[in-house]
């Protein structure tokens, strides 16, 4: 008992991350991992060739044995039907032939069961038992007989090459794609326009917000409690509640804004592309600069008053000191209050979902819902999983940005 | 020596801010009284109704949303208890312990929390569809993805603020160092647990993607799916989205008001160096 006990002591600090580490791996790293995979194949599920991820070409032995039985009968049925003893003598040698031919395979292939992975060189001689076939067969229906399933028996054969299923790795193809795909070029730039406009402006509102926070005396603690909320509700709860303040016919929002003259109708600003973005960022801005407010204003509450009570002995400005004290002070605040919302607008994907949908006409797709819909709605988790990875790619370099311009250390404090 | 002018301006400035916070909350509440007639046309903006009804949310008992919000309710409280858990003990392993490879997992943890969620979804479902787990409550495994960096991060933070003669006079006094966590570490750090478990609450209770590919199924909607689902393809009522929106922020609110202080140590904590 003593043992165990000394053991656990001993390593405490590995026994007491382990879980964290797996859940880690199982749920975070083996899916990127996978992902990444995913990336270079043509990975669809709707099509049964490519529902997998194939390395090598594979053979699939037990559908070609059933296609084989399915020749036979159809075989069976013609020699049944034929008139010509000429002709039946040559469907009993086609019949053997068959044996024969499903033996070759088979053995080119190791004589193995199930779905047998193996090289091109062996797919290109199956490929050529596969013509052979055809051909034999076709040679059948020139003779001139009574037949009785000729349809049947060329579409069981041209069945054949469905039992080939072909590499689906295609390097670098999905990524060529991506960049000839304008979708993908008008869906990013939706992203961008939402990320680089609605941070813009809930940073410099929050910032706002966060400085004459630091000076009110009087509620406080109602002010923090309801600057909370739009946080803390649902994006798509949020997101429901504006498309009703926004709808054409009933939505105050969109009744007022085309008062004021900033639509020309009510019902234009979820109708058309550019008065949804801002539709959308006006939501955005809504529920996230209270937020960034509270972290701000965090930040302000740390910075000692000593520092503005000298500098103000020393003749300084309130302009001055916001800008030799205050700032510099913030910077670690606004710095992580930046980063995080930032790539959380990058992955904008439950707002826009609920709240457009992406509509009009695909105009406030963001990349994240494009992405998503390949990957869900067409089921090509290929080409879905290149353009999240290439998202990813855009993360790391505005996280690299970030910490490169406002020069600040993240780990190792 | 703020003049008083300027603080008038602070002041009215503050008042609007809160009211565009709370209008459409108000709004939004006052149309879920109001009959589906007098939604639409010539009374659409009328503030209040001379025909209140309460028809919206009993039509909500009919629908799926209490179903959906008792699914919430139970995922959301699995993955609160087992990603506290298991962040407590790696948290504090990270803010007390020596071990090899401490940066390379910080790191690590930083990474994941700031992946596109995205990436993670398409293995995360064909593993589901291959395992037969979509529709079940085993969505709360990868809910650890999007919860547990940030409950690390909190709760480092919360373990790094423990004296630590605390743990000094424990060893003295000959206590292994699991006893010295479980019996004194643990409940000083307390507060900070609560805190990391609330924010894990409210992350999982508001997330969506995961809950919308893994759990297709209407009978394991969460109450953001579910909710989404009410607008309709051809027909919006909304009344009853009204008024579901009014019932799934009550939750919200409930917490957000009793625990204001706990939520925004939490939300500041890797913000503010103390």
């Amino acid at each position: 008992m003593n043992k165990i006990l000394k053991f656990f002591d001993r390593h405490l600090a590995y026994i007491m991350i382990i879980p964290a580490i797996i859940l880690i791996l199982l749920f975070s790293i083996l899916p990127i991992v996978e992902s990444l995979k995913y990336a270079f194949f043509d990975f669809q599920l709707n099509d049964q060739k490519k529902s997998g991820i194939y390395m090598s070409s594979n053979y699939n032995i037990p559908l070609a044995e059933e296609t084989f039985e399915y020749i036979d009968y159809y075989l069976e049925i013609e020699e049944s039907a034929v008139q010509k003893s000429e002709t039946s003598q040559y469907i009993i040698q086609l019949r053997g032939d068959m044996k024969n031919y499903q033996q070759e395979i088979n053995s080119i292939l190791g004589n193995k069961s199930g779905i047998v992975e193996t090289n091109e060189e062996n797919i290109a001689a199956i490929k050529k038992i596969n013509t052979d076939i055809y051909s034999a067969l076709g040679k059948l229906y020139e003779k001139d007989d009574v037949f009785n399933s000729e349809e049947d028996m060329l579409a069981v054969a041209s069945e054949l090459d469905t039992s080939i299923i072909d590499s689906n790795f295609i390097g670098l193809d999905n990524f060529k794609q991506i960049l000839r795909d304008t979708r993908v070029v008008y869906t990013l730039t939706v992203t961008l326009i939402f990320t680089v406009i609605s941070v813009f402006f809930e940073l410099v509102l929050g910032l706002l917000l966060a400085l004459i926070m630091n000076k009110a005396m009087k509620g406080r603690g109602l002010i923090r409690t309801i600057s909370l909320i739009p946080w803390a509700i649902p994006t798509s709860v949020a997101a429901l509640m504006w498309a009703y303040l926004y709808n054409g016919s009933s939505g105050i929002v969109a009744n007022v804004f085309s008062t004021i003259g900033i639509i020309d109708q009510p019902t234009d600003l979820l109708l058309t592309a550019k008065a949804a973005i801002g539709a959308i960022i006006t939501a955005d801005v809504w529920k996230t600069t209270p937020y960034m407010a509270l972290l701000l204003l965090a930040g302000l509450q740390v910075i000692p008053n000593s520092l503005y009570e000298s500098s103000s002995l020393d003749g300084a400005n309130k302009l001055k000191q916001f800008k030799h004290i205050t700032l510099p002070l913030l910077k670690p605040s606004i710095f992580v209050a930046l980063l995080f919302r930032t790539l959380d607008a990058f992955r904008v994907f439950d707002l826009i979902w609920v709240l457009t949908g992406g509509g009009p006409g695909g105009t406030t797709e963001s990349i994240s819902i494009y992405a998503y819909k390949v990957m869900f709605a067409q089921t090509r988790f290929g080409y879905g999983s290149a353009m999240v990875l290439i998202m990813a790619i855009a993360v790391g370099i505005i996280s690299y940005a970030y910490i490169k311009i406002l020069d600040v250390k993240i780990i190792g404090e | 020596m703020v003049n008083k002018k300027a603080e008038k301006l602070f002041a009215a400035i503050i008042v609007l801010y809160l009211l565009i916070i709370v209008f459409p909350f108000i709004w939004v509440g006052l149309t879920s009284f109001k009959p589906e007639s007098e939604i639409w046309g010539s009374e659409a903006l009328k503030v209040f109704s001379n025909n209140s009804t309460i028809e919206h949310y009993q039509a909500l008992f009919k629908a799926n949303i209490l179903n959906s919000l008792k699914n919430s309710f139970i995922i959301s409280s699995i993955t609160t208890i087992y990603v506290t858990l298991v962040a407590s003990f790696c948290a504090y392993a990270i803010a007390r312990l020596k071990f090899r490879g401490k940066n390379i997992l910080l790191s690590v943890i930083l990474a994941t929390s700031m992946f596109p969620q995205m990436i993670v979804i398409g293995p995360i479902y064909n593993a589901f569809v291959k395992l037969g787990w979509t529709n079940s409550y085993f969505i709360t495994l990868p809910y650890s993805m999007i919860t547990l960096p940030v409950a690390i991060f909190i709760l480092v933070t919360h373990f790094a603020k423990v004296p630590k003669e605390m743990e000094e006079s424990a060893s003295i006094d000959g206590a292994s160092k699991m006893r010295t966590f479980i019996k004194i570490i643990l409940p000083l750090a307390l507060p900070g647990i609560f805190t990391s478990a609330i924010i894990t609450f409210i992350g999982v209770w508001n997330e969506f993607l995961l809950s919308l590919t893994l759990n297709s199924d209407s009978n394991y909607h969460t109450a953001t799916v579910a909710i989404s689902f009410l607008r309709g393809q051809f027909q919006i009522f909304w009344g009853q989205v009204t008024a579901a929106t009014i019932v799934v922020t009550i939750p919200t609110l409930i917490i957000v008001i009793l625990f204001q202080k706990q939520i925004i140590s939490g939300l500041t904590s890797g913000a503010v160096k103390e």
